[in-house]
C-alpha cells in the first residue's frame, strides 16, 4: 500500500488526510490568501447551502400564498347586472399583483400576488438539490463505468465509449427534453436522474482516461503479479488514485446542472410541483418591461449560484489536479 | 492516416446507430402518441372514435410492431430518408429546408459575435496577464459562463426596451436576403446573447492556451531575434493557441443548437431548434428522429474533420 501512497497526486493526500482542526486553520488562511476568488466562491456556496437548509425559516411567507387585500369597492348586495357592468364591485378581495419591493415584500410580488423573496429563497433549495444530486449521480455512475472501461479495455470499453459518443453527439437540451418527457409531468427525482445521466457521459470519459493512466503504472502491475483479483486491484489500487479527478468532476459540474435545469424550467419542462428560478425568469419575462423584479431577481439568483459553484470548483481543480484545466 | 480515417468513419457509423437506437426507443417510451395528442388537443371524441383512431393509426403506420418500425427507421435513415411528418405528410427534408435558414442565420451571427468578443478578450487578457484589465476581463467571462443564456437575452432585451433603441417585433420571420433591416432587428438580441455566452467559454480557453504557449522557448527565440511584439503575439503565439480552440468547434455546434433551442423558442424564430421542440410536444416521431440524426451526423463529422485538421495543422500529432 505504501507504493500507492507515494504515486498518488501529492496535494490530494495532503488535502484529504484527516488533520486536527488547529493544524488546518493556517492552511485555510493560506488558501484564502492564494485563491481569493476560490475563497469567495466557497463563502457564497456556504451561504447558498445555508439559505437552502434554512429556507423554511427564512422565507417569511409561504411561497404559494397569493396575497390579497380587501376590495374597497366591494358591494355584497350588488345585483348580477351591476357586477356585469362593473366587475370590480363583485370581488371581495383584490390580488396584490406586481407590488414593488417594500418592507412587507422585500422583492415585491409576482403576477399572481406571491412574495418573490419567499420564492427565491425556496428556489435555492431546489437549485442545491439539483446541482449536488445530479453531480453526485454522474460522478458515481461515471466512476463505475470509467473504471470498467479503462481497466478492462477491449470490447467493453469500445461499447461504453460508443454510448458516450452517442450521448455527446446529441444536443444536450434536446436529450433532456426527450428524457424528461417520459412522464406526463416531470418531477424532481426524474429531473435529477436525467441530468445525472447526461453528465454520466462526460464523467465516464474523464474517469476512463484517469483510470487508464493509473492502470498502466507499475504498482498495479505489481498487484496483479502478486495474484490480486481484478476487483481487488480496481477497488484497492486504482480507485484510491482516481479520487482527485472524481472530486474535481463533482465540483466543477454542479453549476452546469443548475444551468441546465434552469433551461429546462424556462422551456416549461422543469419539475412541475416545484418553485424554480428558471420558471420564475420565464414567468416574469412577459412583464419584464414594467415589472422586471421577478425575472431579474431569479436570473441574478441563478447567476450568483452558478458563479459560486464554478469559482469553488475551479479552486478545487487547481488544487487537486491542474492538468484537468480546460476539460470543461 | 487513411487507415485512421476509415476506422473513424466506421466508428462514426456505430455512434450514429447508437443515437438512432436511443432516440427511437426513448421516443417510444413517451406517454401518448401522435393521435392521442391530436385527440387531446382537439377534444373531438366521437361515437366511433376508436374506429377512427384505429383507421388513422393504420394509415400513418403506427400500428406496426415496434421492431418492424425500428428496422424501417434504420433502413430509411441509412438511405438518407428521414421520414415524413405525421402532421403535414411532407418529408423531413422539406420541413427542414423551410426552417434551417433561420437557424443558420442565428448560428452564423452567434459564431461571429462569439469570435468578435472572445479573441480580443482572450488575447488582451493573456497579454496583460495579471493586470487590472486581465482581472476585469476574467470577471466578465466568469460571470457570463455562470449566466443562463435566456437571462442574458432578457437583460439585453430589457436594455433595448428601456433605452427605446428599436421595437422588438417577434411576429413574422424576416430573412437577411428578403428584409435585412427586419432580420437585423429580429436576430440582434438572440445573436448578442448567444454569442457572448459562447464567446466567454472560448475566451477562457484562449487565455489559458496563450499563457501556456508563451512559456515556450520558441517565443523567447522570437523575441530574442528582435521581432516586433505584436508579430510574436499574433503569428507565433496565437496561431498555436488557436489549436485547442479548434477542437471545441464540434462541441460548439452542439452548443449553438442547444442555444438555438432556447433562443428560438424565446424569440419566436421558426428554426430547427423550435421545430424539434414542437415535434416532441406533438409526438411527431419521424421528423424528430430525422432531425436528431441529421444533427448527430453533422456533429460526428465535424469532430472527425477537426481531428484531421488538427493533425494537419500540428505535425507533431500522429494518429494510429
Amino acid at each position: 500500500m505504501a507504493g500507492v501512497e507515494e504515486t498518488a497526486a501529492p496535494p490530494l493526500t495532503g488535502a484529504l488526510a484527516r488533520r486536527p482542526l488547529a493544524a488546518g486553520l493556517p492552511r485555510l488562511a493560506l488558501f484564502v490568501r492564494r485563491k481569493k476568488l476560490g475563497a469567495l466562491g466557497f463563502a457564497l456556496v456556504l451561504f447558498i447551502l445555508l439559505v437552502a437548509l434554512l429556507s423554511p425559516w427564512l422565507k417569511r411567507y409561504d411561497e404559494n400564498l397569493q396575497f390579497q387585500r380587501p376590495n374597497p369597492d366591494f358591494n355584497p348586495t350588488a345585483s348580477p347586472l351591476e357586477i356585469a357592468r362593473n366587475p370590480n364591485v363583485g370581488a371581495p378581495f383584490i390580488l396584490e399583483r406586481f407590488q414593488r419591493p417594500s418592507w412587507e415584500h422585500w422583492l415585491g410580488t409576482d403576477q399572481a400576488g406571491r412574495d418573490i423573496y419567499a420564492r427565491i429563497v425556496v428556489g435555492a433549495r431546489l437549485a442545491a438539490i439539483i446541482g449536488l444530486g445530479a453531480s453526485l449521480i454522474s460522478v458515481l455512475s461515471g466512476t463505475v463505468t470509467g473504471l470498467i472501461s479503462g481497466y478492462f479495455g477491449g470490447r467493453v470499453d469500445f461499447c461504453l465509449q460508443r454510448i458516450v459518443d452517442g450521448i455527446q453527439a446529441f444536443p444536450g437540451i434536446v436529450l433532456l427534453l426527450l428524457l424528461v418527457s417520459v412522464v406526463e409531468r416531470p418531477n424532481l427525482p426524474l429531473t435529477v436522474a436525467v441530468l445525472g445521466f447526461l453528465g454520466w457521459a462526460a464523467s465516464t470519459r474523464i474517469m476512463r482516461s484517469a483510470v487508464l493512466s493509473v492502470a498502466a503504472s507499475t504498482y498495479v502491475e505489481a498487484a496483479r503479479a502478486s495474484g490480486a483479483t481484478n476487483v481487488r486491484v480496481m477497488l484497492r489500487h486504482v480507485l484510491p488514485n482516481v479520487v482527485a479527478p472524481m472530486i474535481v468532476i463533482f465540483s466543477i459540474s454542479i453549476g452546469l446542472y443548475i444551468l441546465a435545469e434552469a433551461g429546462l424550467s424556462f422551456l416549461g419542462l422543469g419539475p412541475y410541483d416545484q418553485v424554480t428560478w428558471g420558471k420564475m425568469v420565464s414567468a416574469g419575462r412577459n412583464f419584464v418591461d414594467r415589472y422586471p423584479e421577478e425575472s431579474v431577481c431569479a436570473g441574478v439568483a441563478i447567476t450568483v449560484t452558478v458563479l459560486a459553484f464554478n469559482l469553488a470548483g475551479d479552486a478545487i481543480r487547481d488544487l487537486l489536479d491542474p492538468r484537468l484545466r480546460g476539460t470543461r | 492516416m487513411t487507415e485512421y480515417i476509415i476506422r473513424r468513419l466506421l466508428i462514426n457509423i456505430v455512434v450514429l446507430w447508437v443515437v438512432a437506437t436511443g432516440v427511437f426507443f426513448s421516443f417510444h417510451a413517451l406517454p401518448g402518441d401522435y393521435l392521442i395528442r391530436q385527440l387531446v388537443s382537439q377534444l373531438e371524441v366521437q361515437e366511433d372514435y376508436a374506429q377512427v383512431v384505429a383507421e388513422a393509426r393504420r394509415r400513418l403506420g403506427l400500428d406496426k410492431p415496434i421492431w418492424q418500425r425500428y428496422g424501417e427507421f434504420l433502413w430509411d435513415t441509412a438511405r438518407l430518408d428521414l421520414g415524413r411528418s405525421l402532421e403535414t405528410g411532407r418529408s423531413t427534408w422539406q420541413e427542414l429546408a423551410q426552417r434551417y435558414p433561420a437557424t443558420v442565420e442565428l448560428g452564423v451571427l452567434i459564431v461571429l459575435v462569439a469570435f468578435a468578443t472572445s479573441i480580443p478578450v482572450g488575447l488582451l487578457s493573456a497579454i496583460r496577464h495579471d493586470s487590472w484589465l486581465d482581472n476585469a476581463l476574467r470577471a466578465f467571462t466568469v460571470l457570463h459562463l455562470a449566466m443562463p443564456v435566456f437571462f442574458l437575452a432578457l437583460l439585453v432585451m430589457l436594455g433595448v426596451l428601456r433605452l427605446d433603441l428599436w421595437t422588438i417585433d417577434i411576429v413574422g420571420s424576416p430573412h437577411f436576403w428578403t428584409d435585412p433591416a427586419g432580420a437585423a432587428q429580429k436576430y440582434a438580441i438572440p445573436a448578442l446573447a448567444g454569442g457572448i455566452a459562447s464567446g466567454a467559454g472560448i475566451a477562457r480557453i484562449l487565455r489559458s492556451q496563450m499563457l501556456e504557449v508563451m512559456r515556450n522557448d520558441f517565443i523567447r527565440t522570437a523575441f530574442a531575434k528582435g521581432l516586433e511584439t505584436r508579430l510574436v503575439w499574433v503569428r507565433h503565439a496565437m496561431k498555436n493557441a488557436m489549436l485547442p480552440v479548434l477542437t471545441v468547434m464540434g462541441f460548439a455546434i452542439i452548443g449553438i443548437v442547444d442555444g438555438a433551442v432556447i433562443l428560438e423558442n424565446m424569440f419566436n424564430i421558426d428554426g430547427v431548434g423550435r421545430y424539434l421542440v414542437t415535434r416532441l410536444e406533438m409526438r411527431d416521431q419521424p421528423p424528430f428522429q430525422g432531425t436528431v440524426m441529421l444533427i448527430a451526423f453533422v456533429v460526428v463529422t465535424m469532430n472527425l474533420v477537426v481531428d484531421i485538421a488538427y493533425a494537419w495543422l500540428d505535425p507533431r500529432i500522429r494518429y494510429r
